[in-house]
């Protein structure tokens, strides 16, 4: 099956949150996803992305990729940045850990993409980057008439 | 981005568009400057127009309620969308501070 994909470089600016969320919910709102699960799928981005752009890197000289795949029934959102990476990524993903709790970080991130998304894989080296990849099966499509 | 009314010892902030990392900088500031500035006893946040929230409104939100509990104020959280719903009751937000009508 033939996969669909489209890719953004950023600076791990942001300022650029808000153009990779809306860029990346765009393309897959092409599958007539319904609303509220394309929400959903909006929000998971959210997460990876200010993970990527908010603790990666102290200053805002680095480099973010997202990329968004549609395959069948399937999505994938891949966020990848090349900052100081998460020494201990399963106490990373715990409800309510947060390393920013002075700035109100509520530390749900991962909670919320692993409520919203089907898979949540997250890859990361210190010093080298984290790359976190979603998927989730498309469930319902809205009639497209 | 934000509108508030006052009255009756009661502050209403209206937030509207969409609240992530980067919006939630600037309206931490201005809703807290309301809330010294005015000293409610009840504090209602209103999320009608809120039409996009992740998880970094969820600490907007329990930042405010800390503050208010210091000040002795009660704090409703108003009018959150289904999607938004779903994202409060994840966390551990006390839920009696948010009343949907």
């Amino acid at each position: 099956m033939s996969k669909k994909y489209i890719k953004i470089e950023t600076q791990a600016n942001i300022e650029n949150l808000a153009p990779i969320r809306l860029c990346l919910s765009t393309f897959f709102s092409n599958l007539n996803i319904h609303v509220d699960e394309l929400v959903d799928i909006k929000t998971a981005i959210s997460e990876a992305v200010s993970n990527a752009i908010d603790h990666a890197y102290d200053k805002d000289n680095g480099k973010v990729i997202a990329i968004g795949e549609i395959e069948g029934d399937f999505i994938h959102i891949i966020v990848q940045d090349f900052g100081k990476g998460i020494e201990d990524i399963s106490l990373a993903m715990t409800p309510t850990y947060t390393t920013k709790a002075e700035e109100e970080h509520a530390g749900m991130g991962f909670t919320i993409m692993e409520s919203f998304m089907d898979e949540v894989i997250v890859d990361s080296k210190v010093d080298e980057g984290t790359t976190i990849t979603l998927t989730r099966r498309i469930r319902q499509r809205q009639s497209n008439i | 981005m934000v509108n508030y009314n006052y009255e009756n010892n009661k502050l209403e902030i209206f937030l509207n568009g969409e609240i992530d990392i980067k919006s939630c900088k600037a309206l931490r500031g201005i809703i807290d400057g309301y809330i010294m500035k005015y000293g409610p006893e009840e504090f209602v946040l209103d999320l009608s127009e809120v039409t996009f929230m992740d998880s970094s409104g969820i600490g907007l939100i329990i930042g405010r309620y800390n503050l208010l509990k210091l000040l002795g104020a009660k704090m409703t959280v108003i009018n959150a969308s289904e999607n938004i719903k779903r994202i409060i009751e994840l966390s551990n937000i006390k839920m009696e501070c948010v009343r949907y009508e």
